[in-house]
């Protein structure tokens, strides 16, 4: 059966102008794309690709040149959409004079919420974003970091349907990045439809079914990660530790069958998990020192 | 008294003022959608006319679904951000101002100057120190708002433009109110210290009639002399002969007595008895009766108030049937709810000046809490005025252009638009702006009469187009004077309802229409980018 589209994207096309309406950039041009509803989405590229444009131009916050967008069966510039939506933006622009728990229930009001409904859901929120502490601050006083979480939070105030993420790992720390990825791969098991854009690689890689590719503001590649990054034409092999021998042994089975050992070592860890068990570890037994220092090294 | 009430019955005159706004918001909106049609085929053609009705529809839909909840969530975010950004630290301003301006005031004068000069001072203080405050914010929050992108977490939420808009001007509109209300209340205790023990703070409420001159033969004039002192607003009748000015009040119920008060203006052409001032005699009229009945002539206390009581039994010497009468005031004078009274002045060669707010018939006085914090209401008005101006023009254009706008709207509302009705009307002179510039370089005062040839009938084609877009912006640019009613308090007299509040909240409302359709399509129509 055929999966629902949730945003539909036609021979999009957006020129930014300047003041008397000459050409100033083609951000976007004829760009066709689907999102289906309950996948992870990745919109990738270098600086000045598009991505920040495509979704900004899927919230109606810019009117496209050319094309149609439908997004939850209704165009861009309808606001009633915008009951289903959550959205991060690129930089957290929210209200710095306000603290946790009051931008959270401005934001609610903005959705009609009862008082009820929005201090159960703040206070859901700001458990889930990890402000506790934090709550009765001034967003002025707030890292980068706890303003992405703040961000987050009022993203999805509305318990959305579709969730957009502009760069949400930008500005938090290897921890707080796994917890990102961790929170929209629990949304997409709820069922929620996530559309990322990012040009941190790695995260797309962890967290996103299909990814589109946009250079100068034009689709390069378009598909499922593990599609796309299947080299069709090597064979990877992981076993317990091997003896030079075996490694012999190995590469004249290979020979046999008219193939090649290409590479052969230890598998390395990422940095970020290498990172993420350290600090685990320092918070299970705090004082406790992994490295010898020093003076015990000589 | 140097101040005219205009006349403006709301109630009695609804339906021609609810006409002529229709009128003039009809034909706006006319204007608009035809340029925007025009527009639109230029640029896209047959769709184009299409998309315009698609806006159209979908902004009455969007009126039609505003949701209080989120505009007053807007308006909650306004009044939290002014409080966080120390706005009303202004309040620590005026609480310093009010501390020391005693020391300033000068304590010489006569006590009711003195009165006068407290209650300006507190009044014009509260004005002087909210308005510019309310400016600068309700004119920077939405593009501070779009430069720094705090906007894109609203708009991306279920969240209208014209609930921004209205959102705003009513959060704007409530920070003024707490403003203007504890300087009002400051201001007040600061009065009511201010106040000599020789004078008392009142607040009379005066019935002002229509004023009509006869001229020394008797006939009917719509002005007296003009004696070289005040033209436009007072006019004078000579003493001795037929002149006289008629006032017409309106009278409702019958009572005991009237009290009148005037204030009449003496001008000499000898000096008269030393220690005397002019002879003055009140005539009461009733024309359909051809009754009149002179009453005892007094003389007039210049610089100072007359008063006189009319009781309703009035005795008098009948000087047609010869004799002595006694009439009831009402049945007799009081002619269809009009008490017609004229003015003479008895003394020969002496002229006496007047104006239509010179004489009044005095009720009975409200306490001056009621009449000042009315002024305050006005004050509170103003700011919702300019409120509503600023957000809407900041919603095109960026803060400071929104705050000159808004700024200049206000200078000539409250100063200049006379000045541009008499340069449209022709009564100042001088002609347009090429044809003043051609005068003063040429040396030719504005009464000599101009060559006649093409290169001037070119000039004045240029100057009456110019005074065609001048005609327009006065039509545009609002009375601003109705919202200053400090001079009413200041002078002793109560605010009226109909003459100031009314007018005033009229003239909110009117704008606060317009003003709201334009910041919702302006919002609307642009992209919500900092650029």
């Amino acid at each position: 059966m055929e999966t629902q589209s949730v945003i539909q994207i036609k021979n999009l096309t957006k020129i930014y102008r300047d003041f008397w309406g000459r050409k100033k950039v083609r951000a976007l041009n004829s760009l066709s794309l689907d999102v289906k509803k309950g996948e992870v989405f990745g919109l990738l590229g270098p600086n000045g690709s598009g991505k920040t444009t495509t979704m900004k131009l899927l919230l109606g916050l810019l009117f496209p040149t050319e094309g149609e967008i439908t997004v939850l069966g209704k165009p861009a510039s309808d606001v009633s959409k915008n009951e289903w939506i959550g959205y991060l933006p690129e930089e957290s622009y929210l209200y710095r004079f306000l603290n946790a728990e009051e931008t959270l229930d401005f934001y609610g009001r903005l959705f009609d919420m009862s008082p009820q409904q929005r201090k159960e859901r703040s206070n859901q929120l700001i458990e889930l974003v990890g402000l506790q502490n934090a709550r009765k601050r001034q967003l002025k006083e707030y890292s980068k970091g706890m303003t992405r979480r703040i961000g987050l939070a009022q993203a999805l105030i509305n318990n959305p349907d579709l969730i957009l993420l502009d760069e949400p790992t930008s500005g938090l720390d290897p921890l707080g990045s796994r917890d990102m990825k961790d929170l929209i791969v629990k949304l997409k098991n709820e069922g929620k439809t996530v559309v990322m854009c990012s040009h941190l690689l790695a995260d797309v890689q962890d967290v996103c079914d299909r990814i589109a590719i946009l250079y100068a503001g034009e689709l390069k590649e378009l598909g499922r990660v593990d599609d796309l990054l299947k080299e069709q034409h090597e064979t990877e092999l992981l076993t317990s530790k091997l003896s030079p021998e075996a490694v012999a042994d190995v590469e004249a089975v290979l020979a046999k069958h008219n193939a090649k050992l290409l590479r052969h070592g230890h598998p390395t860890n990422s940095l970020e998990d290498l990172f993420l068990k350290t600090v685990q570890k320092s918070q299970e037994r705090p004082g406790q020192r992994f490295v010898p220092a020093a003076s015990e090294k000589s | 008294m140097n101040f005219d009430a205009k006349p403006f019955l709301l109630f009695s005159n609804i339906e021609n003022g609810l006409m002529h706004w229709l009128l003039v918001f009809g034909s706006f909106i006319g204007v608009i959608f035809a340029a925007s049609i025009l527009i639109s085929v230029g640029i896209y053609g047959v769709s184009g006319p299409v998309a315009v009705m698609g806006r159209v529809r979908q902004g009455l839909h969007d009126f039609l679904n505003l949701s209080p909840k989120r505009i007053w969530a807007i308006s909650w975010l306004t009044i939290i951000e002014a409080v966080r950004r120390k706005a009303l630290l202004v309040f620590v301003v005026f609480a310093f101002l009010m501390m020391f301006a005693g020391w300033f005031l000068d304590s010489d004068l006569r006590a009711d100057l003195q009165v006068k000069n407290a209650v300006s001072f507190a009044l014009t203080t509260v004005s002087w120190l909210t308005i510019p405050v309310l400016l600068l914010l309700s004119c920077w929050g939405i593009p501070e708002d779009i430069r720094v992108r705090s906007i894109h977490t609203v708009v991306t939420k279920p969240v209208r433009r014209n609930e921004i808009v209205m959102g705003r001007i009513l959060g704007f509109a409530t920070i003024a109110a707490a403003i203007v209300a504890m300087m009002g209340i400051v201001g007040y205790v600061w009065i009511l210290r201010q106040v000599p023990n020789n004078a008392s703070l009142i607040c009379r409420v005066p019935v002002y009639g229509t004023l009509q001159f006869l001229d020394r033969e008797g006939n009917a004039s719509d002005k007296g002399l003009n004696t070289g002192d005040i033209w436009e607003f007072r006019s004078y009748i000579e003493g001795g002969t037929k002149a006289s000015a008629a006032y017409k009040f309106p009278v409702d119920a019958p009572v005991d007595r009237i009290k009148l008060e005037s204030r009449f203006e003496a001008f000499r052409t000898h000096k008269g008895r030393m220690g005397q001032s002019l002879l003055v005699r009140y005539v009461l009229v009733n024309p359909t009766k051809d009754l009149r009945v002179p009453l005892d002539s007094f003389e007039i206390k210049e610089f100072n108030l007359n008063e006189q009581y009319l009781e309703r039994k009035l005795s008098f010497y009948d000087e047609v049937r010869m004799d002595k009468r006694t009439i009831d005031l009402f049945d007799d004078v009081v002619d269809q709810n009009s008490l017609t009274i004229e003015v003479q002045c008895l003394d020969s060669g002496q002229y006496l000046g007047m104006a239509r707010p010179d004489f009044f018939i005095r009720l009975p006085d409200r306490p001056f809490a009621i009449g000042y914090f009315k002024a305050v209401l006005g004050i509170w008005l103003l700011t919702v005025f300019i409120v509503s101006i600023g957000v809407t023009s900041s919603t095109f254009v960026k803060g400071p252009v929104a705050t000159l706008l808004t700024f200049s709207l206000l200078i000539i509302g409250q100063g200049f638009r006379e000045f541009m009705i008499k340069l449209i009307t022709g009564v100042q002179k001088g002609g347009g702006p090429i044809e003043s510039w051609y005068r003063l370089v040429t040396h030719m005062n504005d009464t000599l009469e101009l060559p006649d040839n093409i290169g001037i009938k070119i000039m004045q084609g240029i100057d009456n187009v110019m005074l065609g877009g001048l005609w327009l912006m006065q039509h545009l640019i609002p009375d601003l004077t109705s919202f200053v009613m400090a001079p009413y308090v200041a002078n002793g007299f109560d605010v009226p309802w109909n003459l100031a509040i009314f007018r005033s909240l009229a003239i909110t409302i009117g704008y606060l229409v317009p003003c709201l359709l334009v910041g919702y399509y302006s919002l609307t129509l642009r992209e919500l980018e900092a650029k």
